[in-house]
């Protein structure tokens, strides 16, 4: 305290002197020095190592705590879980999240129900509290509230009357209103007058005129608004769904074929709609030809793992029913845990990667999870060859276990506690065990016992990264290298790890692979129970033998995360032979 | 009581209706007694017709715009698309881009080639929308900043105008004369040079080129500007030293656009080697928002490294591997300690760093030093920081124990 008070004493002597020479506060060095070496002394080391996440904000310790306590009855991966999840977690907390119910905006002038006249509109814009792009924002207004088409038309009067001409912006916020009410007549008339005043138009225009003349008998000209949105920007999805689905109804299949083509070779998933209205039209007319184009657009919807809804679901089986020369018959259903159909009794896919697609994985999962970029990033290349070579002497585990993650699960026990129950409950089944963790686990605190770490490194083989590395992608790598029956322990999802891969397709395999070889503790009491969820046995995806079709598909109401997948089925059957 | 109200209505409208009836007879004599009810329809009938006559020329008026329009358009064939130039493919985009402004777009009025060519080098539209919103910002500023001026610039000619109506203004005895920039400019540069021949080291490490993109490098470059003015305005300067600055990279040439003549002047250490051929190994502290170790004394005998690095796209750890690379000492700021954090990254700005570094260096005290800290970001500074209540802990459980022991001894004699 001394040291602090004296140099108050004289920063007040000092005070005047530097007043007078012009600069602000000049403290001489040494003294500046001197305190601050006092200050060192003050606060001698205390330097915090706790081992995990530096950068800990609230979001991810919220999350950390719902993890520990949630205990659902659904499977980590079954579309809705994660929802679950979150209302488990809010409830929770209580009522501290309870987001407040937003403000509605009140309109400061109210949108007219008839046309008004032009005086009428007058007084209107006088009234308004805000002159400036007064027409253009009542037309936005019109537009969302889904208004009559003859008050637009009023106010576009109003304005011809007031300026002469009307601008582009209102005019294409009148155009979306035409093609929002199917105003189609409308829309040609706008089209011919823009066409004179303007000499290009911008996308948004483009997209608009798509959209209605694909709905009138000039469909084909959008055909060539299309090609001129390629000149300038890579169509929507919208802009080729809306120009596909009136060549299907114009019977020009041809053409939707290759524009079908032209939006894979960009990287366009088509939407339901555009699906949904090949399913629709080519029903009508059957021809085997139409049959090996749909089932290419099945096999398109397998090979991007892309679910039906439940209406484009609906039109894919009244097709397969509508088939000439086979009978088809439907049901939706869920799959048992052992991949077999409730319906018909077929064992679907099994979830195991083949071993071309394993070895793809492996090579992934080394190259761009662990080393990556930089092999700093995550570990030190020490660290990595002695692990490789830890791993290679040990081969093969039966299951990794994420110590750090296994021993947060439940709050209540100390954690070194509760990852010795998980270890020996699974050594009693006679499985070569490793665990995974950090440096700072065999120090010895209180929640690391050290009795425990040498009970658990008696059960299982046991390394340890250093407090600064990730231990994921170790586990990710010990377990896809011990082979194919290994599995690992975590609640973790991965993602982070998901993401990583750069490869679009070995992202996939590694979700299936997770899928199948991902073992979650669910239930755990601490000297009780310990219960792992059920691993299903097949592999969620769209898949037909000669005789039964089995599509997953996603439920209305159900909210599915990425990184989760549908549990209902469509059981397709084909019972020709039967009769 | 609710009986004599509605008699005293009843009686009112009694009254009324007789008034009226009365006004009525007295005016037109041909209504009947009773028209109040039934024959309204008949009195009101002339001002409806009026009101359909309003209405009906409206409805037929509704397309008439289409007409006028038409007629326009023949009038005045597109007012757009006037330039031609070579490039059929830079045309069209520029087309685009005015499309995009009438459509009421966030995009700039006036857009150069050069530009231009970036806006088509881009991959996708959301990436189009985003710079071209990006210029149209700069160019509002750009706009709002020659107005002010432009205002500034009037005032002033008023005042000139002043003074130079009353002239005559009498010289004053002064003992000093004004101290001009110049004269801090003198000081400061004698500061920095003392700084650079006896202060302590501070380095930037420009080693992060490749992580970002043009954006980035732009901000870094004036963040480093900025750090650079802080640092020679300050009472005790660092002794910068730019290291592995490559002399042939769009840094330096940024450097140079920014710095002009002045680069040449500057009293810092700009080099192509790297901190490890400099300074000795155990000197050097790599501070980094992801490191393990956390800063709490400021040592004057350290050579503290910053690494120049914008990094938008969050690309958490870098800065640490580099330290892990070169087996370097790492820390990080004590904002947890201090700080109630709320939300943001906790890497902070370069300016905002060396601020916090000069202000710990000259005081000592991080409470005053974490003020840098941008208070979006926080919720104040903690009314007992972490250290003292660690110390308070173990003195209390210091005295616990002399307690004990004292209780011991008592017991045994």
């Amino acid at each position: 305290m001394l040291p602090r008070r004296l140099m108050t004493v004289l920063q007040c002597a000092f005070t005047p002197v530097v007043k007078a020479q012009g600069t602000s506060k000049l403290l001489p060095r040494s003294l500046a020095l001197w305190s601050c070496t006092s200050w060192r002394f003050l606060m001698l080391g205390v330097s915090r190592h706790n081992g995990d996440n530096k950068r800990d904000s609230p979001s991810t310790r919220q999350e950390r705590v719902t993890r520990r306590g949630a205990t659902s009855t659904f499977t980590l991966f079954t579309a809705g879980a994660a929802r679950k999840r979150a209302e488990l977690a809010k409830s929770k907390l209580g009522n501290k999240l309870m987001d407040i119910p937003k403000v509605a905006n009140t309109a400061k002038t109210q949108i007219p129900i008839n046309p008004l006249s032009i005086d009428e509109w007058k007084k209107l814009k006088a009234d308004a509290y805000n002159k400036t792009r007064f027409e253009v924002r009542m037309m936005e207004k019109l537009l969302s509230n889904h208004a009559d088409i003859d008050v637009a038309k009023s106010l576009l009067v109003f304005v011809t009357m007031e300026t002469g001409t009307i601008g582009y912006e209102l005019l294409l916020k009148y155009l979306a209103l035409c093609v929002q009410g199917h105003h189609l007549n409308e829309v040609l008339d706008v089209y011919a007058i823009m066409k004179t005043k303007f000499k290009t138009m911008d996308i948004g225009a483009n997209s608009l005129f798509i959209s209605g003349f694909s709905k009138t008998d000039r469909w084909k000209e959008a055909l060539i608004f299309l090609d001129s949105i390629k000149k300038m920007i890579n169509p929507s999805p919208r802009n080729y769904g809306d120009v596909i689905i009136s060549a299907l109804q114009h019977k020009e299949v041809e053409t939707a074929w290759r524009l079908l083509n032209e939006m894979e070779s960009r990287n366009l998933q088509p939407n339901e709609e555009t699906l949904q209205a090949f399913f629709h039209c080519v029903k009508s007319s059957c021809d085997k030809q139409y049959e090996n184009m749909m089932m290419n657009i099945l096999s398109y919807l397998r090979d991007n793992q892309i679910y039906p809804g439940e209406t484009l679901l609906c039109s894919i089986q009244s097709w397969f029913e509508s088939l000439p020369g086979k009978v088809w018959e439907g049901h939706k259903t869920t799959i048992e845990y052992s991949g077999e159909c409730h319906k018909c009794n077929t064992l679907l896919e099994s979830i195991q990667l083949s071993d071309e697609e394993y070895n793809i994985l492996r090579d992934c999962v080394m190259n761009d999870v662990i080393q990556g970029r930089d092999v700093f990033k995550k570990t030190t290349p020490e660290e990595l060859q002695h692990f490789q070579s830890f791993v290679k002497n040990r081969l093969p585990f039966d299951v990794v276990i994420d110590g750090l993650n296994v021993a947060n699960i439940s709050a209540k026990g100390t954690q070194s506690r509760i990852l010795l129950e998980v270890v020996s409950h699974l050594a009693q089944q006679n499985l070569r065990l490793l665990v995974l963790g950090r440096k700072h686990m065999l120090r010895g605190t209180r929640n690391w016992d050290k009795s425990h770490m040498a009970a658990i490194q008696k059960y299982a083989d046991c390394f340890f990264t250093s407090n600064i590395s990730e231990d994921d992608p170790f586990l990710l790598y010990a377990t896809i290298l011990s082979g194919n029956h290994c599995k690992f322990v975590s609640r973790d999802l991965m993602r982070d790890h998901k993401a990583c891969l750069i490869n679009k397709n070995a992202r996939r395999l590694f979700f299936k692979w997770q899928r199948g070889h991902q073992l979650v503790l669910s239930h755990y009491n601490p000297g009780h129970k310990i219960k792992f969820e059920v691993i299903t046995k097949y592999d969620t995806i769209m898949q037909s033998t000669h005789n039964t079709w089995h599509i997953p598909y996603e439920e209305e109401g159900v909210e599915r995360s990425s990184y989760e997948v549908p549990r209902r089925w469509l059981c397709l059957q084909n019972i020709t032979e039967k009769k | 009581m609710w009986l004599h109200v509605t008699h005293l209505f009843q009686n009112i409208g009694r009254n009324c209706t007789l008034q009226i009836n009365n006004w009525v007879k007295t005016k037109m004599g041909l209504a009947r007694y009773h028209f109040m009810f039934h024959s309204r329809s008949l009195v009101l009938t002339p001002c409806a017709r009026i009101e359909e006559k309003n209405v009906s020329p409206d409805k037929i008026d509704l397309d008439i715009w289409k007409t006028i329009m038409k007629e326009n358009a023949t009038e005045t064939p597109d007012p757009l698309s006037s330039e031609d130039s070579g490039d059929s493919f830079l045309a069209a985009t520029r087309e685009l881009v005015q499309m995009w402004q009438l459509a009421g777009k966030t995009v700039p009025e006036n857009i150069t080639d050069e530009q231009l060519r970036t806006v088509q080098e881009l991959a996708t539209k959301s990436a189009k929308k985003k710079f071209l919103k990006y210029l149209a910002i700069k160019e509002g500023k750009k706009k709002a900043r020659k107005e002010k001026q432009k205002l500034k610039q009037e005032t002033a000619n008023i005042l000139q105008k002043e003074v130079k109506s009353e002239e005559r203004v009498e010289l004053k005895n002064t003992f000093l004369l004004q101290i001009w920039q110049r004269t801090f400019d003198v000081m400061y540069s004698w500061r920095t040079a003392q700084s650079m021949v006896f202060g302590q080291s501070l380095v930037f490490d420009m080693s992060y080129e490749n992580y970002m993109n043009r954006r980035e490098m732009e901000n870094t470059v004036s963040q480093l500007l900025e750090c650079e003015g802080c640092n020679r305005r300050s009472l005790d300067p660092f002794h910068l030293h730019f290291c592995n600055l490559d002399l042939h990279g769009v840094y330096y040439k940024e450097l140079l656009k920014r710095y002009g003549d002045a680069w040449d002047n500057l009293l810092i250490t700009a080099t192509d080697k790297s901190y490890i051929d400099i300074f000795p190994k155990d000197k050097l502290v790599y501070l980094t928002a992801d490191s393990p170790f956390v800063l709490n004394t400021f040592q004057h005998d350290k050579v503290y490294i910053i690494g120049s690095l914008v990094d938008k796209s969050i690309q958490t750890g870098l800065s640490h591997a580099n330290a892990k690379r070169l087996k370097l000492a790492t820390a990080r700021l004590p904002l947890d300690e201090y700080l109630k954090w709320n939300c943001g990254a906790k890497n902070l700005t370069l300016n905002q760093m060396i601020n916090i570094l000069l202000t710990v260096k000259d005081t000592g005290s991080w409470q005053e030093a974490l003020k840098y800290v941008p208070t979006r970001k926080h919720d104040g500074l903690l009314s007992v920081p972490l250290e003292q209540r660690y110390w308070s802990r173990i003195r209390k459980q210091r005295n616990n124990f002399e307690a004990e022991k004292r209780a011991r001894w008592q017991k045994s004699t």
